[in-house]
């Protein structure tokens, strides 16, 4: 090994290590299931949970495809009036987290919700969303803004030269998508496939107010009913085992296509929208920004107006929110900087080793919350007990569960790093700290704030885990819309769901802006 | 790069500011709560009003707090544990998280709401009644909660799902009540009733009934009270269900609360414990939810029927924690959505 790399070896196996935390704790904890007890699971649960959980993925994979592709090529490639706001709301629905979601819904959706009574009196039945179907649209809604997003910026940086050769040559629209976009932009949908895949795995908040029995919900129920610890691990074994095969296939298939543009690729203005497809805009993006963001928007307003009207806001909400943004921007920074080294490492490296760091740095991303929570906790009573009960400990669980989405974005940053660029740096005379901050750091800041922002958009959204750790009298804003919503006291859980969706637009916008082109992009 | 700097700069101010608000906390009575803040936060404001002591409610889901006091052990932060289902406070009295209370503490509470060392102590009582359309047909003769797996009711049955913790332990006290083939049955016939369509809150349950999608529901009695209080005029009506001779009587849970085995303060707690049980603690803890007190002599919420007008199943309360694992296992045997 490179003498330059050793350090970085070492400190990105570290960090890895300690991402692994909740891995030992299930691993430890399954190791008392006995072969009688596996085969009662596989019996009992496996099969179903098996094809739920799946399925689950798939429909939520196929649905975030369809409206985050469509949604970023149009906004990409034509330009119509509101097309900055529609920019927006297309992104801004990963600010609601995805129990606020499933709530929202299942309230408008019961026979004397609107759109209940709506749907009763077009179809004559009421809707069920209480199944698979109801929880892929509900994940659906909630994700496939990661999809457009990195697809739109996929296709506004792609080399438009190609296009117009293609064009050029005779090819329809269509044609030019399919044969020159979809190649180009691959890369791109395969990261955004993985968040959107991987927050399905993982995902509590729909599914247990949906009732939708996945991996996730029967880990909980199996800890919460019966206290069985080794239960849960040997379902949450079977989780990330899974989560990893779809990682490693993701890999694959992204790892066959890497294109660098070379540096003169140019910007040019998107096609102005003739009649027709300007009425297809409004029509189909319309339609999702109305059910992924301005119908929950608007459920969250009129409840916040009734708080605000009965006096429910006071001085402790205001401190719920000063809690979660610190934690928020805790948890983000130091994910930021601790994800450093892992994608540094697996972007020059490709060996056993920076593999296996990658990999153990995206186990708390699919563990259930609940689980990492109780993995952190015994592991920092076994081994750190100073630190038990405060703070520390809850950032650490929110860096471990997310350090993946830091270590994603800011590996895509890094591609971007040719090696002759380190080696022009070097042979100035750089040593590898200075080429560090001179040169690696300055190219990948836009990754740098991408991840920042990811990991802030989740952990200020995150629940069970938070619900577990979080100092004595530490609530934050999601753990009083659990608190509120559980006994259906509404016009508590809307304003704090609210100042979360404020307080991500900063974020979101910091995001956007720092995305390469930026005015282009049309934020 | 981002004002990381700056960023740091905040982050030490904020730890700061935090640092200072755990020392005040250390100095309270901290209690494990899986009671709605709402329901808890009257009592412990005339508790610091009388005392001067403070007390500051760390709320959760009581399995999932059970879970983290196990993992915690002597680390723990809490002193006390409250729960509103006595099973979870019998398995943690099983997992020795409990210290016993003193005898004359809790003489006043009857032996059935209480550990049989007095781990625990219930507060309050709530009863698994049923909810009546006053409109639907058919329904007079539904005097049982065993009515409810007549194939009569397909479709028009209420109930919520089986993970619900008063599902599990109305189910326990059946199971002991009227037996496991009985009971099995009973679940069953539910199953076949409801097709798959249960809720995921009992106050959706009433509200199916109030509306007239479903005749006849499976609640906890204040559940009925609570929607009252909002729409006086809701077509619904209360059944106390396996009254007279043969009946079982009501099957009931109690909320209670427990004395952490690691806490260091001790005679607060056991001072809390004592208000708690106290007359005038009893009153306002049960009352906000029209709950029975379990202190004799203290009445209930006047809109609810008043305790000894009608039988309640003769179950001790720890049994809801032994029997649970036995519970779940017949629930999951049968395949309870």
């Amino acid at each position: 090994m490179h003498s330059a790399v050793r350090p970085l070896a070492i400190t990105a196996s570290l960090v890895a290590l300690l991402a692994a935390i909740p891995l030992v704790f299930v691993a430890y904890k399954s190791s008392g299931l006995t072969l009688t007890k596996w085969g009662g699971l596989w019996q009992s649960r496996l099969p179903e949970l098996l094809v739920n959980t799946l399925s689950l993925s798939v429909l939520v994979a196929i649905g975030s495809l369809i409206l985050g592709v469509s949604a970023a090529w149009l906004v990409a490639r034509r330009h119509f009036r509101g097309r900055r706001l529609v920019s927006w709301l297309l992104v801004l629905p990963l600010a609601i987290p995805t129990y606020v979601f499933a709530h929202i819904y299942t309230v408008i959706t019961a026979d004397d919700g609107w759109l209940g009574q709506l749907w009763l009196a077009l179809f004559g039945s009421s809707i069920d969303i209480f199944n698979l179907w109801g929880s892929a649209l509900i994940l659906t809604l909630a994700g496939f803004s990661y999809v457009f997003l990195l697809v739109r910026i996929a296709l506004m940086d792609a080399n438009r030269s190609l296009e117009e050769a293609a064009r050029i040559q005779g090819a329809k629209p269509f044609s030019v998508f399919w044969h020159v976009n979809l190649p180009l932009i691959r890369p791109a949908i395969a990261a955004a496939m993985a968040v959107v895949v991987l927050h399905t795995l993982s995902d509590f908040g729909a599914v247990s107010m949906l009732r939708f029995q996945t991996f996730t919900l029967s880990i909980y129920l199996q800890m919460s009913g019966r206290l069985d610890d080794e239960a849960a691990a040997g379902l949450s074994l079977i989780l990330v085992a899974l989560s990893l095969t779809f990682m490693i296939l993701e890999r694959f298939f992204r790892s066959r296509a890497r294109y660098f543009s070379n540096a003169q690729s140019r910007y040019q203005q998107p096609r102005k929208a003739s009649k027709g497809e300007l009425l297809v805009i409004w029509l189909w993006l319309g339609l999702i920004c109305l059910f992924a963001f301005i119908i929950p928007l608007l459920w969250m307003l009129q409840w916040t107006w009734q708080a605000i009207a009965s006096g429910a806001i006071d001085a402790r909400f205001w401190g719920y929110t000063l809690n979660s943004l610190t934690v928020g921007a805790l948890a983000a920074t130091v994910a930021m900087i601790v994800a450093l080294p892992v994608g540094l490492f697996h972007t020059r490296i490709k060996s056993w080793l920076s593999n296996i760091c990658l990999y153990f740095s995206s186990v708390g991303f699919v563990l259930p919350g609940p689980v990492v929570a109780l993995g952190i906790i015994s592991f920092a009573i076994f081994a750190v007990p100073a630190l038990y009960g405060g703070l520390t400990l809850l950032v650490l669980a929110l860096v471990i569960r997310f350090l993946p989405l830091a270590v994603q974005s800011q590996e895509a940053a890094m591609q971007q790093l040719t090696p002759s660029i380190e080696q022009a740096g070097r042979i100035l005379g750089a040593g590898s700290l200075e080429n560090l901050k001179r040169v690696i750091l300055p190219m990948i800041r836009g990754g740098m704030a991408s991840a920042w922002v990811l990991v802030f958009i989740d952990a200020i959204k995150e629940l069970p885990a938070t619900l577990l750790l979080r100092p004595v009298g530490f609530d934050t804003l999601p753990v009083r819309i659990w608190i509120e919503a559980s006994e259906e006291m509404l016009e508590l859980a809307a304003p704090a769901a609210l100042i979360i969706v404020l307080a991500t637009l900063p974020a979101i916008w910091l995001m956007a802006r720092s995305s390469g082109n930026r005015r282009e992009h049309g934020f | 790069m981002l004002g990381l700097k700056r960023s740091f700069v905040l982050v030490l101010a904020t730890i700061s500011l935090f640092a200072s608000q755990f020392i005040l906390a250390s100095e309270r009575l901290v209690v494990y709560s899986g009671r709605s803040d709402q329901f808890v936060l009257p009592v412990i404001d005339a508790f610091t009003k009388k005392t001067g002591i403070e007390v500051q409610l760390h709320n959760a889901k009581s399995t999932a707090l059970l879970n983290k006091l196990i993992l915690e052990g002597e680390r723990t932060q809490a002193d006390l544990f409250l729960s509103n289902d006595s099973g979870n406070l019998q398995v943690g009295a099983d997992k020795g998280l409990f210290l016993p209370l003193p005898e004359e503490l809790v003489a006043d509470i009857p032996e059935q709401y209480r550990a049989p060392d007095n781990s625990w102590v219930g507060l309050s009582s709530r009863m698994r009644v049923l909810v009546i359309n006053t409109g639907a047909e058919n329904v007079a003769d539904i005097d049982s909660v065993f009515d409810l797996a007549d194939p009569a009711l397909k479709g028009r049955l209420a109930i919520t799902h089986s993970a619900n913790g008063s599902f599990i332990a109305g189910t326990t006290v059946y199971m002991l009540a009227a037996g496991e083939e009985k009971t099995r049955d009973w679940l069953k016939g539910m199953k076949a009733n409801v097709d798959g369509k249960v809720f995921n809150k009992h106050s959706k349950v009433v509200k199916a009934v109030a509306a007239g999608k479903a005749d006849v529901g499976l609640v906890n009695h204040y559940y009925i009270y609570r929607h009252l209080a909002k729409s006086p005029d809701a077509a619904i009506k209360i059944v106390l269900p396996d009254q007279g001779k043969d009946g079982i009587g009501v099957a009931e849970n109690v909320a209670g609360i427990a004395i952490s085995q690691y806490s260091k303060k001790l005679d607060a707690a056991k001072a809390f414990v004592a208000f708690l049980v106290s007359e005038q603690g009893q009153k306002i803890f049960a009352e906000i939810n029209r709950e029975y007190p379990v202190r004799p002599g203290v009445a209930a919420a006047a809109e609810v029927p008043p305790a000894g007008s009608f039988k309640v199943a003769d179950v001790p309360m720890y049994k809801l924690g032994t029997e649970r694992n036995r519970t779940l296992d017949m629930i999951e045997a049968v395949g309870m959505p």
